[in-house]
């Protein structure tokens, strides 16, 4: 699935969205820009894909047509790098990893938000900031403030997070019952029950984890680090992935896909979610962006079976956060009215529409919209576990490719060639600070 | 004078078309390429921002372990399958040598491996060496043995893209070889047999040799192939796991997009284009001297044929 999306992405899939209605009535903010065309460059995901389905509606009410080119996740920041360093870019609107989110910025390719946020022609007065998913705009919109990815006292927006997502832990709520297991609410009971299941249930793994070489692993193991009282780096940008905390989350995501299906080892994200869907893990530890797939029928043979329960507790609580972000390109050319898409998209109505199309809210209160929650019992577990995200579980800086890509790889190593976990760690702490220390980080020391 | 000075001239105007498509479609991107791997640059700036810093980057590679390890990776890779293919290829046309029926339909099919498109091959694999679900641990499994974990072990991943690429690749030196035995002069072949000369020693003496010529360049051209592999690994394993199956163009392709550093990356393509034209170098002066060689047997042949 995740290949066919990769081969796909290749050709930008465009899709144009027309209209023909006219704006809504005389002095309507969206009248000056009715007619415009905005091109804009988001994700095969099935969050944008929700998206897709409300961008009628956005015409119908505002008259700005809307084309949309669609590309693998992994795909896009290449694509985007392209656009965003020409002097006249292609894109009204971007859809950015969270992890881009450094690079843009720090390039200067990215609109600040605040001047469209203090213009009265574009900015609603009811769109309600506060109501936002804070721990999603920590990490995605916001920069300049801690440690400079972080928010802070001198931060701004940059972006506004649609499409995002946190970990929650999903279980089978059959096998669970069926062998007299609780739903762990600790790393201990975790780790026991991964490994409890495949004695009792034969032929099922116990979590089914994202392992394979390079992000994925770096992915699954930082999981495990922000719980367990870890982190990357400490305040001064020294590496301190290879302390306890870091040597528990290492022996953690061993011992889970030691306990897990077969094959784990390899498992991206698609396969890991497969692997449940199909029903060979009793356990599933990622995005909430998977729910949707497990409880539809046509996709999955455990739907209706899955309960979902907060990311477990280690020294803290810290569940992931990622996902996309939208923002404005420097060198768009209709910028006002991508703001207005922007808006329209991340405002109570459009997060809402996106939800019900099957979409990640980005707001607490379509969260506890009775009527999401009809729809998607799961919400309520979500809007939970949101607020726990944590937005600094792993680093947003520049150099982060190349350390994220180095500890996957280590750690690909420890799961699948028995390298020692601390030894592991240590080097990747080693060549962390190398890696730091040419980009410079520690010229103030 | 003036007629004279236009006529000497004109051959170069002839040639000046070709050479300036050279300049631009060749010589033009391998200087951006060199002149790029003395740059720290970041895809995010455009290539006059990028500073220069002159041979950073490839002492950067020296003191690299996991550039060290691609590289071996690389060539390891590149030896295993460009040997195994070789004999697999050229004994397959050996065997095939002859007039048997349905023989045009049987060539089809064996290239056809080749004609796949390298992520239709990565994907295919890839679902076959699935633990669960692909044929070769379904079969294992149904024998009663032990399934292998294909892409999950390092040495056992090795061995599985060697294996894809054999797969795909042996049907190229076959068809060539094949090509290059059928237009072998028959006098010779006439000749050695009249000299009562078996089958091995036809092989050994006469086909093998004057295949010699053709039997290098094809070996070269795998050879380039091979270190230049990148979407069926891609695929299949995308250099996981650990390193195990991280070859060189993976690593140069990585460098560029998920770490951000085009100068290194273009400093790694450099020492993988090097690497390449030492091996085409060795090879052409290889088959030089063997020419040599026979032309002068030939001429003492002749000598004392007088």
């Amino acid at each position: 699935m995740k290949f066919l999306q990769s081969m796909l992405g290749g050709t930008a899939i465009a899709v144009l969205m027309s209209g023909t209605a006219m704006a809504g009535g005389h002095g309507s903010p969206y009248e000056p820009y009715a007619g415009t065309t905005l091109v804009i460059n988001v994700p095969a995901h099935p969050h944008y894909n929700a998206m897709m389905k409300v961008l009628p509606e956005f015409t119908e009410e505002t008259g700005i047509e809307v084309e949309v080119d669609q590309l693998q996740y992994l795909k896009m920041r290449e694509r985007q790098t392209l656009e965003l360093t020409k002097s006249e870019g292609d894109y009204d609107m971007i859809a950015y990893v969270v992890f881009s989110k450094a690079d843009y910025i720090f390039a200067d390719q990215l609109e600040n938000l605040a001047k469209y946020f203090m213009d009265p022609k574009l900015a609603d007065p009811s769109y309600d900031q506060t109501d936002l998913i804070s721990g999603y705009v920590e990490n995605i919109g916001v920069a300049g403030g801690q440690k400079g990815y972080l928010p802070g006292q001198l931060g701004s927006a940059y972006g506004i997070p649609y499409g995002s997502e946190t970990s929650v832990l999903a279980y089978r709520k059959d096998i669970f019952e069926k062998h007299g297991i609780a739903v762990p609410e600790n790393y201990d009971q975790l780790l026991d029950a991964a490994c409890k299941i495949p004695e009792v249930e034969e032929g099922m793994g116990g979590m089914a984890s994202r392992a394979a070489s390079g992000h994925q692993a770096s992915h699954a193991f930082l999981l495990h680090l922000a719980p367990l009282g870890g982190r990357v780096f400490d305040n001064q940008w020294e590496p301190i992935i290879n302390n306890e905390a870091g040597l528990a989350a290492a022996n953690a995501l061993k011992t889970i896909v030691d306990c897990g299906p077969e094959g784990s080892q390899t498992f991206g994200p698609a396969e890991a979610a497969a692997a449940f869907s199909q029903g060979q893990a009793a356990m599933f530890m990622d995005s909430i962006a998977f729910a949707a797939g497990f409880e539809d029928p046509s996709k999955s043979k455990v739907a209706g079976k899955v309960g979902y329960a907060l990311h477990p507790e280690g020294l803290r609580r810290g569940s992931q956060t990622g996902g996309f972000g939208i923002a404005i390109p420097k060198n768009a050319q209709n910028k006002e009215a991508a703001f207005l898409l922007m808006q329209w998209l991340t405002s109570k109505k459009g997060d809402k529409l996106v939800a019900m199309a099957g979409g990640n809210p980005s707001r607490f209160s379509t969260y506890a919209d009775p009527e999401v929650q009809a729809k998607y019992p799961y919400s309520a577990t979500f809007g939970e576990a949101l607020k726990y995200a944590d937005p600094d579980w792993r680093p947003i800086i520049p150099t982060w490719g190349k350390i994220n890509a180095d500890i996957g790889t280590t750690m690909s190593q420890v799961l699948t060639e028995g390298l020692d976990p601390q030894e592991a760690l240590d080097g990747v702490a080693t060549r962390a600070r190398e890696i730091m220390d040419e980009a410079g980080y520690y010229a103030w020391q | 004078m003036q007629t004279a000075n236009v006529n000497r001239l004109t051959p170069y105007l002839f040639l000046a078309p070709a050479g300036i498509i050279m300049a631009v479609a060749l010589l033009y991107p391998i200087g951006y390429m060199i002149y790029a791997s003395f740059l720290d640059w970041n895809p995010s700036q455009r290539i006059g921002e990028a500073e220069f810093i002159g041979l950073r980057n490839y002492l950067n590679l020296l003191g690299d372990a996991a550039f060290r390890e691609s590289f071996w990776v690389t060539l390891k890779f590149a030896a295993i399958v460009v040997t195994v293919e070789m004999l697999l290829g050229v004994g397959l046309a050996l065997l095939l040598d002859r007039n048997i029926r349905g023989m045009s339909l049987l060539r089809t099919l064996f290239i056809l491996p080749m004609m796949i498109a390298p992520v239709v091959v990565g994907l295919m694999w890839r679902y076959m060496y699935h633990p669960t679900v692909g044929i070769f641990n379904r079969t294992l499994k149904s024998l009663g043995l032990e399934p292998i974990p294909w892409l999950s072990d390092g040495n056992w991943a090795f061995a599985s893209v060697i294996i894809a690429d054999i797969w795909q690749w042996t049907p190229f030196i076959f068809i060539l070889s094949l090509a290059a035995l059928q237009s072998l002069p028959q006098s010779a072949m006439e000749a050695s047999r009249i000299d009562g000369a078996t089958g091995w020693q036809q092989i050994i003496h006469i086909k093998l040799p004057l295949m010699m010529p053709v039997l290098i360049v094809t070996l070269l051209l795998r050879l380039i192939d091979a270190f230049k592999v990148l979407e069926v690994i891609l695929v299949l394993t995308n250099g996981g796991p650990g390193l195990s199956t991280e070859i060189l163009s993976l690593r140069i392709s990585r460098t560029a997009s998920e770490f951000r550093e085009l100068g290194e990356a273009a400093a790694m393509s450099n020492v993988l284009l090097i690497l390449l034209m030492i091996l085409t170098f060795a090879m052409f002066a290889y088959s030089k001297a063997v020419e040599i060689r026979t032309a002068r047997l030939r001429a003492a042949a002749e000598e004392t044929a007088i």
